[in-house]
C-alpha cells in the first residue's frame, strides 16, 4: 500500500483569526473582552441617548395611534372588503419573520459548530426576543376590539365554546407563544456567566440588579456542567421551532383557497425568507451597534462576510420560490391563478411587486462578489434592502391576493390609513427601543464563549 | 458535527475487485435486461414505466452523491474527509445513466405522456402547449441534463486529479491508462492541489444551482405533468431535496459496506464519521417528511378537487397500501431507528437503516410514475419492475465499483483548510 505525504501544517493564530474562531490581536487576556464588552454597559453617550429619544418617541406615536383606533373602532384603518388583511398582519409576519435568524444562529449554528456565530449570536438572540415581542402586539391590533383577544386561547369555560382548533389563526398562538417561550429562556439562560461578569465589575444599584438576574452564578465546575447540558439540550429543542413557528405562519395564508395564497411550496419558502431577512437584520444592528460601541475586535469582517453567504443562500432559495410561483400559476391553466399573478407584476400593485423582486432578488446577487460580501458599508445598504423588500413581499402576497381573488365583482384595492401607518412605523421604533435597552443591560456579545477562544490564562514567571 | 482531525498521512487505497462479485452484478445486469425484453414483449407499457422509475431512482441517488459532494466542499466541512471519495463515487453512473436516457426520449415521444392526446380536446391542457411539447421537452431535457451531468463530472475530475499524480505514471492496465489521460498536462502536485480547489471551489455553487433547476425541470416533466391538471409549487423542492437524501444513505451504506472489508477503511471510517453521517440522514429524515407535510396539509385541508385527485388516487385504494410503505419506509422506521446517539453509531445499525430510506425511496418514485399513469385492468404492482431495477442497480454497482477500484477510494489530498481545535463549540 502506497502512502502519499500531505503538506498539512496546524493552523496560525492568523489563519484562525481569519475564518472567525479568533478575535483580533488586540484581545489577549480574559480581562481584554471583560473591558471591551463592558465598557458598552457604562454611562451612555449623547448618540444613546438621542436614539433613545426617536425610539421612545415612536412608541408613544405606536400607541398613540392604537389607542386612537381602540377609541373610534377598526374602521380608522384602511381594511375593507374584500381587504381585510392589511399592513396589520404584514407586519406581523415581518416581525416573526425578523425573529428566526436568532434560534439560526444560535441553536442551529451551535449544533453545526459553526465558530463565527460566537460574536453575533447573543445580539441575534436578544433581536428574535424583542422581534417577537413586537409582532405578539400585532394580532391584539388586528383584532380590533383588544380586549376579545383572550378568545384566541382554549381555555375551559362554562359555555364548552373553544377556539376552532381547526384554524391555523388558533396555531398561530401555539407557535408563535412556544418560540417566544423556547427564544427567551434560550437568550436568558446563555446571558447567565456574562451577568455574573457584569456584577463582578459593577457598583451600587447595577450591582444588585447583576446580581438577582445572574442568580448567584460562580463559575464553578458542576454549574459549568449543567448549563452546558442545558444550552445543547434547549439548541436542539429550539432547532424544529426554526422550521415550524414561519410554516405555520404561512399555513394561514396556504390553507386558504385565495388565489396566490393557496401553494403548497409556502412553509419551506416562507422559512426561508424568514431567515433571509432575520439575517439582513442581523447586519443592519451589528454594523452601527460595531462602530459606535468599538467593538470592531469581536465583529470582525469575517463574521460579516459569513452573514452575508447566509443570505445568499436563503435569498437565493426565495428567489427559487419566486419563479417557481409565477411559472407554475402559468403552467396551472387557471385564469384566477394567472390572473393573480398577474395582476402581481402589472396591476394596481405593480410597484409593491417590483420593489419586492428588487430588493430581494436583484439586490442580494450583489453578495455573488467576494469584495461586496467582505465591505461592510455595502452589507449595510444591501442589509436595507433586504429588511424592505421582505416586508413588501408580504404586503404582496397578502393585498394583492386579496383584492383580486375569483370574481371581478369582488375585486377592490386597499390604502393603509395614517393609523396604520403610525402603528407601522412605531412597531420599528417599540422594537429599537427594546434592542437600545438591550445594548446598555446585557453585554452585547456573549463573553464566555469570547474568552473560551483565548488562550487560558497562565502564571508567569517574574520577568518572563 | 463533531470534531475531526484529518491525518498527516492518508494511504492511497484501491477496492479490490473480486470474481463472484464481478458475477453477481453480471448476472443482476443480465436479469433486468432479460427482465425489460420480458415485460416489452408482454406489456410494453409496463416495460416503459418500469424503466421510467428506475432511471429516475438510479440518477437521483447518483445526483444526490454530486449534490452532497458540492454542497459540503462549499460549507468546508472537514467530518466528511475519508467519505469524499465516496459521495464522488455514485457520480460514475451518470455517463451510463446517460445513454439509457436517450431510449426515453426517443420511444417514448409517442403515447407514454397523457398530455399528448389530451391536448386535441382539453382546454387546460391546451393553455400549457407552450411548455408541454415534445420538441420542447426533448431539447430542455438534453441540455438541462447534459449541462449537469457534464458538471458533476467535471467537480468529481477536478477532485481526482491531484490523487492521481501521487500513484505515478506507466502502467499498461486500464487503470493506469484512465488515471493517465485524466492527469494529462500534470504541473506538480502542489500547483494541481491548488488549482483543483480554486475551481472546485467556484464551480461547486454552479453545480448546486445546474441541480436545482434540472431536477426540478426532471421532476416536472417525467412525474407531475403525468397527470397535466395538477400542479405543485413544491413538487421539485421535494424531488431534489430527496436525491440529497438519497445521495447521503447510500454513501452510508457504501461506507459501512467498505468498512467491513477492508481494514484501512475501517480505521479512518470511525464512529466520528457515521455519528456524522447518521446525523445527517436523521436530519433529512426529518426534511424530507417535513416537505412531505407542507404539500400535503394544504391541498388536505383546500379540498380543491383537482388539485385532491392526485392525493385521492394515492390514498386510496388500490394504492392505498404502498403509500403507507412510503411513509412507513422514509419516515416511521427511520425516524425511530435513528433516533439517539447509539444507533447512528452502530456501522450495521446505519446501514440497516440507512438501506430502508433507500427502498422507501424506491418505492416513492414508484407512486409518482405508476398511479398516474393507471389504467383499468393494469396491474398494481408487477415483479417485472423490481426485476428491470435490479438490473440498473447492477449497471450502478458496476460503475461505482469501477470507480473506486481506479481511483484512490478515500480522497488522499483534501482542502487546505485545516480543523481547528473549537475550544468554545466543545460544550
Amino acid at each position: 500500500m502506497a502512502t502519499a505525504e500531505l503538506r498539512r501544517e496546524a493552523p496560525t493564530a492568523a489563519a484562525r483569526r481569519e475564518r472567525g474562531a479568533l478575535p483580533n490581536p488586540d484581545v489577549q487576556s480574559y480581562s481584554d473582552v471583560n473591558r471591551d464588552v463592558l465598557k458598552v454597559l457604562s454611562r451612555p453617550g449623547p448618540g444613546w441617548w438621542i436614539l433613545f429619544g426617536l425610539a421612545a418617541g415612536g412608541v408613544g406615536l405606536f400607541f398613540t395611534s392604537w389607542f386612537w383606533q381602540i377609541y373610534k373602532g377598526i374602521g380608522v384603518s384602511g381594511l375593507n372588503a374584500p381587504v381585510g388583511w392589511g399592513v396589520y398582519i404584514t407586519t406581523f409576519v415581518f416581525w416573526v419573520g425578523i425573529a428566526h435568524s436568532g434560534t439560526l444562529i444560535s441553536a442551529i449554528l451551535f449544533l453545526f459548530r459553526a465558530p463565527w456565530r460566537q460574536s453575533i449570536y447573543r445580539a441575534a438572540e436578544a433581536m428574535t426576543v424583542f422581534a417577537v415581542m413586537t409582532a405578539g402586539l400585532f394580532p391584539l391590533i388586528h383584532v380590533g376590539r383588544v380586549w376579545h383577544a383572550y378568545w384566541l386561547i382554549p381555555y375551559p369555560n362554562s359555555r364548552f365554546l373553544w377556539p376552532n382548533f381547526r384554524s391555523p389563526l388558533v396555531w398561530d398562538v401555539f407557535a408563535v407563544t412556544t418560540y417566544f417561550t423556547v427564544s427567551a429562556v434560550f437568550f436568558y439562560l446563555g446571558t447567565i456567566p456574562d451577568l455574573a461578569a457584569a456584577r463582578d465589575q459593577a457598583r451600587g444599584l447595577r450591582k444588585k440588579f447583576y446580581h438577582f438576574i445572574s442568580l448567584g452564578w460562580r463559575g464553578t465546575d458542576r454549574e459549568w456542567h449543567h448549563f452546558s447540558k442545558a444550552y445543547i439540550y434547549l439548541a436542539a429543542l429550539a432547532t424544529p421551532l426554526v422550521l415550524s413557528v414561519h410554516s405555520v405562519v404561512s399555513w394561514d395564508f396556504a390553507m386558504a383557497i385565495v388565489p396566490g395564497w393557496h401553494t403548497t411550496i409556502f412553509a419551506p419558502y416562507f422559512v426561508a425568507g424568514a431567515i433571509f431577512s432575520g439575517v439582513a437584520m442581523v447586519i443592519t444592528l451589528a454594523v452601527p451597534m460595531r462602530k459606535f460601541f468599538g467593538l470592531e475586535n469581536y465583529l470582525t469582517v469575517k463574521h460579516f462576510e459569513a452573514m452575508a453567504k447566509l443570505c445568499l443562500v436563503t435569498g437565493t432559495i426565495v428567489l427559487y420560490a419566486y419563479l417557481t410561483e409565477y411559472f407554475l400559476a402559468w403552467y396551472s391553466g387557471e385564469p384566477p391563478e394567472r390572473g393573480s399573478f398577474w395582476n402581481r407584476a402589472f396591476g394596481h400593485y405593480w410597484w409593491a411587486n417590483w420593489t419586492m423582486l428588487t430588493c430581494n432578488g436583484l439586490v442580494p446577487l450583489m453578495l455573488w462578489f467576494k469584495r461586496v460580501r467582505r465591505s461592510i458599508s455595502a452589507l449595510f445598504v444591501i442589509s436595507i434592502f433586504v429588511n424592505i423588500g421582505m416586508w413588501f413581499e408580504r404586503f404582496v402576497i397578502i393585498v394583492t391576493s386579496l383584492s383580486h381573488e375569483y370574481e371581478p365583482w369582488a375585486w377592490g384595492l386597499y390604502r393603509p390609513s395614517i393609523v396604520e401607518m403610525g402603528i407601522l412605523i412605531g412597531s420599528f421604533a417599540w422594537f429599537g427601543f427594546w434592542f437600545l435597552l438591550f445594548t446598555r443591560l446585557l453585554p452585547p456579545v456573549a463573553i464566555a464563549e469570547m474568552k473560551e477562544v483565548l488562550p487560558p490564562p497562565l502564571r508567569r514567571r517574574r520577568g518572563s | 458535527m463533531s470534531g475531526h482531525s484529518v491525518p498527516s498521512e492518508i494511504p492511497i487505497r484501491h477496492l479490490n475487485r473480486s470474481g463472484p462479485t464481478s458475477t453477481a452484478l453480471g448476472i443482476m445486469i443480465f436479469a433486468g435486461v432479460v427482465s425489460f425484453f420480458a415485460a416489452l414483449f408482454t406489456d410494453p407499457a409496463l416495460a416503459w414505466k418500469s424503466y421510467v422509475v428506475n432511471w429516475n431512482y438510479f440518477t437521483s441517488l447518483s445526483l444526490g452523491g454530486a449534490a452532497v459532494a458540492a454542497v459540503t466542499w462549499i460549507v468546508k466541512a472537514k467530518w466528511n474527509w475519508p467519505i469524499r471519495r465516496l459521495h464522488q463515487s455514485l457520480v460514475a453512473f451518470l455517463p451510463i445513466s446517460f445513454v439509457l436516457f436517450v431510449p426515453m426520449l426517443v420511444v417514448l415521444r409517442e403515447d407514454y405522456f397523457p398530455w399528448i392526446a389530451m391536448m386535441e380536446y382539453d382546454p387546460i391542457v391546451q393553455k400549457k402547449a407552450a411548455y408541454l411539447n415534445i420538441p420542447f421537452l426533448v431539447s430542455r431535457n438534453v441540455v438541462g441534463v447534459a449541462a449537469l451531468f457534464g458538471l458533476a463530472l467535471g467537480f468529481v475530475y477536478l477532485a481526482l486529479r491531484p490523487d492521481l499524480g501521487a500513484l505515478g505514471r506507466g502502467g499498461a492496465t486500464a487503470a493506469h491508462r484512465w488515471r493517465e489521460r485524466l492527469t494529462a498536462g500534470w504541473a506538480g502536485q502542489e500547483a494541481e492541489e491548488n488549482r483543483s480547489y480554486h475551481r472546485m471551489t467556484r464551480l461547486a455553487p454552479v453545480l448546486v444551482i445546474t441541480w436545482v433547476v434540472v431536477m426540478t425541470i426532471l421532476s416536472f416533466d417525467w412525474a407531475m405533468s403525468l397527470e397535466p391538471h395538477w400542479f405543485s409549487t413544491l413538487f421539485g423542492g421535494w424531488f431534489f431535496m430527496a436525491s440529497f437524501w438519497g445521495g447521503l444513505a447510500a454513501t452510508a451504506v457504501l461506507a459501512v459496506g467498505l468498512k467491513g472489508r477492508d481494514a484501512v477503511f475501517d480505521k479512518h471510517v470511525g464512529t466520528p464519521v457515521l455519528w456524522d453521517l447518521g446525523k445527517l440522514v436523521f436530519a433529512f429524515t426529518v426534511f424530507w417528511t417535513y416537505l412531505f407535510w407542507s404539500q400535503y396539509l394544504p391541498i388536505w385541508y383546500g379540498k380543491l378537487e383537482w388539485e385532491q385527485a392526485w392525493l385521492a388516487t394515492r390514498l386510496g385504494p388500490p394504492w392505498g397500501g404502498l403509500s403507507a410503505a412510503v411513509i412507513v419506509l422514509c419516515f416511521v422506521v427511520p425516524f425511530a431507528g435513528l433516533l439517539g446517539a447509539r444507533p447512528k453509531k452502530s456501522p450495521r445499525v446505519l446501514q440497516s437503516f440507512a438501506t430502508v430510506v433507500l427502498a422507501g425511496l424506491w418505492v416513492w418514485q414508484y407512486m409518482l410514475i405508476f398511479p398516474s399513469l393507471h389504467h383499468e385492468g393494469d396491474a398494481v404492482f408487477s415483479a417485472l419492475t423490481p426485476l428491470i431495477g435490479v438490473g440498473f442497480l447492477g449497471l450502478f454497482l458496476t460503475a461505482i465499483r469501477w470507480f473506486l477500484a481506479t481511483f484512490p477510494a478515500i480522497q488522499v489530498w483534501q482542502p487546505p483548510v485545516d480543523p481547528e481545535p473549537l475550544e468554545a463549540e466543545g460544550r
